[in-house]
């Protein structure tokens, strides 16, 4: 067992720190404070390759392997401060690009993924309904048959991407008598297509630069080309899905651990009170040792589920193990930021309560820490 | 069909979704997803069971009803996959 990066994972590492700090964290108090999400820098992305991270080159991806993407993932969290932005990406790559690349057809791949990668288009994932999230498979968009293709009709919620999507994944529901068990079809909807449409959007506490709305289909007609994976086959296509979203977005989360953390250390080593740095007092310097062995332990767990996601082994359960410990890790970890530069802490200017507001969501999207609880204690046989 | 594929796979769910439950309990016929048995994620174990014992892969559509609904039918798609 080899820990180390390779020579080129620390020079992936490095360029996208760069990359970050120089592009992409221009204004964020602003773009945060006006919801704005920047095209411009959504571009600049796909020129760097990071749209594309594990797809291959030949579909104009970066070809890079599952731990190198997540090492990549990290460093983007680490460089960017705009975790909006940064979650709009992971939206976009996890759930529609990386499922493309996987079930995708030729003719799928190649029409789609170039210009997903190339940051020319945007992808949004549409599973949760208005009254359907955890209980996701209980959906009730329904893809009813007509002549070569489908038409779809139902609701879809919360879909991150979902007001500046060119494509979207849709997941509804071909054989209600089967339901889960081969009733379910993946769907690539385009923006034209006739009785699609982003309908509300939605404000929200954190990730305000990641816009989300709900996606409306009205008996919108997708022909049969634009099936993933099999009619049918929309359970595996999602739990695919997952599996990446659950390790390799909460990569990101591993890089935004980091940049707190080391801003609590500065802020600790030369804010004074008493007459010493706060950092010298113990309830401060635990909360912040506490913070690097949630730091390490997080980051450990992404890259050995990324490997065995590389390895093409099952990897529900340690998906949905690290999931869970990098959210509720991420959430203390920005608390116990805020509290460590008090008063400062509170106001927009330090950037630290923005952290904390764009931490929470983390234990809701990709399943609830309850539902990542239930489906550790199923695979261990409860 | 191979007996010995039928068997593994009966003790597995036995073992994993039916703790205590007696083994003639459990038939080649007994259905298993309309009858309760394979939920979401016991589904998702068993698949990933199966991948990894008889080291075949499973397409995304072939995890339906009409192939994991009895023990007779997944030692069936176990079979042809093994080729
Ligand atoms: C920022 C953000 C981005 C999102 N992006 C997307 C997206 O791009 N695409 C998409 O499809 N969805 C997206 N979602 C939706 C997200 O996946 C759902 O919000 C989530 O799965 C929870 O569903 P729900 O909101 O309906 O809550 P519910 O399922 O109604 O849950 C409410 C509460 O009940 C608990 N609960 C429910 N069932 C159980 C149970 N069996 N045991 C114990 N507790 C339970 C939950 O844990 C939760 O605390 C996003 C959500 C957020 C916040």
């Amino acid at each position: 067992m080899n820990f180390s990066l390779t020579e080129e994972q620390k020079t992936l590492r490095e360029s996208i720190v760069r990359f970050a700090r120089n592009e992409l964290n221009e204004d964020v108090v602003e773009r945060d404070r006006t919801q704005t999400f920047r095209r411009d820098l959504w571009t600049k992305c796909g020129e760097m390759g990071i749209l594309g991270l594990p797809i291959p080159e030949e579909y104009g991806g970066s070809g890079l392997d599952v731990l190198s993407t997540a090492i990549a993932l990290e460093a983007l969290g680490y460089g960017c401060s705009d975790a909006g932005f940064v979650f709009s990406i992971s939206a976009h790559l996890l759930p529609c690009v990386v499922p493309i690349g996987t079930f995708g057809t030729e003719e799928q791949k190649k029409r789609l993924l170039p210009d997903l990668c190339g940051g020319k288009r945007i992808a949004a994932n549409a599973m949760t309904e208005p009254g359907t999230g955890s209980d996701a498979f209980a959906m009730k968009t329904r893809a009813v048959r007509d002549g070569r293709g489908f038409r779809l009709a139902g609701t879809k919620m919360f879909c991150s991407n979902g007001p500046i999507a060119d494509l979207a994944v849709v997941f509804a529901v071909t054989d209600p008598e089967k339901g889960y068990h081969g009733g379910i079809t993946t769907f690539l909807v385009e923006k034209e297509t006739e009785g699609f449409r982003a309908s509300q959007k939605f404000e929200k506490m954190g990730l305000r630069t990641s816009p989300i709305g709900e996606l409306v289909l009205e008996n919108a007609f997708v022909s049969e080309d634009a099936v993933l994976g099999g009619v049918g086959g929309g359970a595996t296509v999602f739990a695919h899905s997952m599996d990446w979203e659950r390790i390799l977005l909460f990569a990101t989360h591993v890089g935004t651990m980091e940049r707190l953390l080391e801003k609590a250390v500065e802020y600790a080593r030369i804010r004074t009170q008493f007459g010493q740095p706060i950092g010298k007092f113990q309830g401060v310097s635990h909360k912040i040792a506490d913070m690097k062995v949630r730091l390490e332990a997080a980051r450990l767990l992404v890259y050995r589920s990324a490997w065995k996601l590389g390895e093409r082994k099952s990897v529900s359960m340690d998906a949905s193990i690290t999931k869970l410990f990098v959210s509720e890790s991420l959430l203390e970890t920005a608390l116990d930021t805020v509290q460590v530069l008090g008063g400062y802490g509170f106001m927009t200017e330090y950037e630290v309560e923005r952290a904390l507001r764009d931490a929470i969501g983390s234990t809701i999207y990709s399943g609830t820490s309850e539902m990542q609880r239930n489906i550790i204690a199923r695979w261990l046989g409860l | 069909m191979d007996e010995g594929i039928k068997q593994t796979i009966k003790e597995y769910i036995l073992k994993e979704f039916l703790p205590g439950e007696r083994p003639d309990a459990l038939g080649d016929s007994t259905p298993l997803v309309s009858g309760g048995i394979l939920d979401s994620i016991a589904t998702l174990k068993l698949v990933a069971f199966l991948e990894e014992r008889y080291e075949i892969r499973l397409e995304a559509h072939e995890a339906s009803a009409e192939n994991l609904n009895t023990i007779e039918e997944i030692a069936r798609l176990v079979q042809s996959k093994k080729g």
